[in-house]
């Protein structure tokens, strides 16, 4: 009965997202060839803010890169890794360097004060880039 | 405070080193008078204290280009770029960031001072990174400059290039 309502006051402790926001990368296009292995990803935003983690005010949220995975769970923190890069400082350009040769999938998710994704989540198109051999 | 300790130790120092006949008296008058310079500036330090910029802050017009031209009488998006820095909305006073205001058809405002709100200083205070812009025929510039949780630019100024775009 506990767990039960637990979950129920997890679920409806989501930030609200703000209507008709929405992310989505800006730079590099989908199936891009970045070589090197270096870049500049630019985040866009449409219809909200960029604030800090820990800045709880309404219609803002913070972008978290997702690198060569998938969505996390949505109702909950996002994991910070490798994967899952957080950009609490409110950065709206995430540096990458160091990708492996290969291919690799970046998408956009949308964090809220802290680290959730909100409720609908808004996230962004999974692209796909390829590092050609160095 | 550097520059208070400064004119306080050294003032005295070099002017009694030049007069020949300095009594106690006046030597501790030009003590005082250094003190009280020293103490003017140090107010006027503190009142025209900023927030630092983060090192390498890079605000730029990611687009439209310079030298776009744009057709018909519809909204364009533009869009905020920033590196090295992150935003903040207004009121979060937070290290390392700021938000973003565009200026249109104008130069630079002072920038040690808040920075107007009109229609040639959009602020987006927000938090916001883009924005649309509907704007008469003919030829206007664009240019960002960042500012802190009080509107005021930081110390020194993070502004971009300004850009020259063609609306027919």
């Amino acid at each position: 009965m506990f767990t039960v309502l637990g979950v129920v006051t997890a679920r409806a402790e989501l930030t609200p997202a703000p209507k008709n926001a929405s992310v989505y990368i800006i730079w590099p296009p989908d199936g891009a060839v970045i070589r090197g292995g270096r870049l500049w990803v630019r985040m866009g935003l449409r219809n909200a803010g960029v604030a800090p983690k820990g800045v709880e005010i309404p219609n803002i949220g913070h972008h978290h890169v997702l690198l060569d995975t998938d969505l996390p769970p949505l109702d909950e923190e996002i994991p910070s890794d490798r994967n899952h890069l957080h950009f609490g400082g409110g950065q709206t350009e995430a540096r990458l360097e160091q990708l492996e040769p290969g291919k690799h999938t970046l998408q956009l998710l949308l964090g809220d004060h802290d680290h959730t994704p909100h409720d609908p989540p808004i996230y962004s198109k999974k692209i796909t880039i390829t590092v050609p051999p160095y | 405070m550097l520059v208070y300790q400064g004119i306080n130790s050294v003032g005295p120092v070099s002017l009694s080193c030049r007069q020949v006949n300095v009594n106690r008296e006046s030597q501790l008058m030009i003590r005082q008078l250094a003190a009280f310079l020293g103490l003017l500036i140090f107010t006027g330090l503190a009142l025209a204290e900023r927030t630092p910029a983060p090192k390498n802050a890079y605000v730029y017009v990611g687009w439209p280009n310079d030298g776009e031209v744009l057709y018909g009488n519809r909204p364009f998006r533009v869009w905020f770029g920033l590196r090295h820095m992150g935003v903040a909305p207004k009121g979060v006073d937070r290290p390392n960031t700021g938000h973003h205001h565009l200026l249109i058809d104008t130069d630079l405002p002072p920038l040690d001072e808040e920075i107007p709100s009109d229609r040639n200083h959009i602020h987006f205070g927000a938090g916001q990174t883009e924005t649309m812009l509907e704007l008469p025929p003919g030829r206007h510039t664009l240019q960002l400059l960042m500012a802190d949780f009080e509107h005021m630019p930081h110390d020194p100024p993070v502004y971009s290039r300004k850009i020259t775009i063609t609306v027919k």
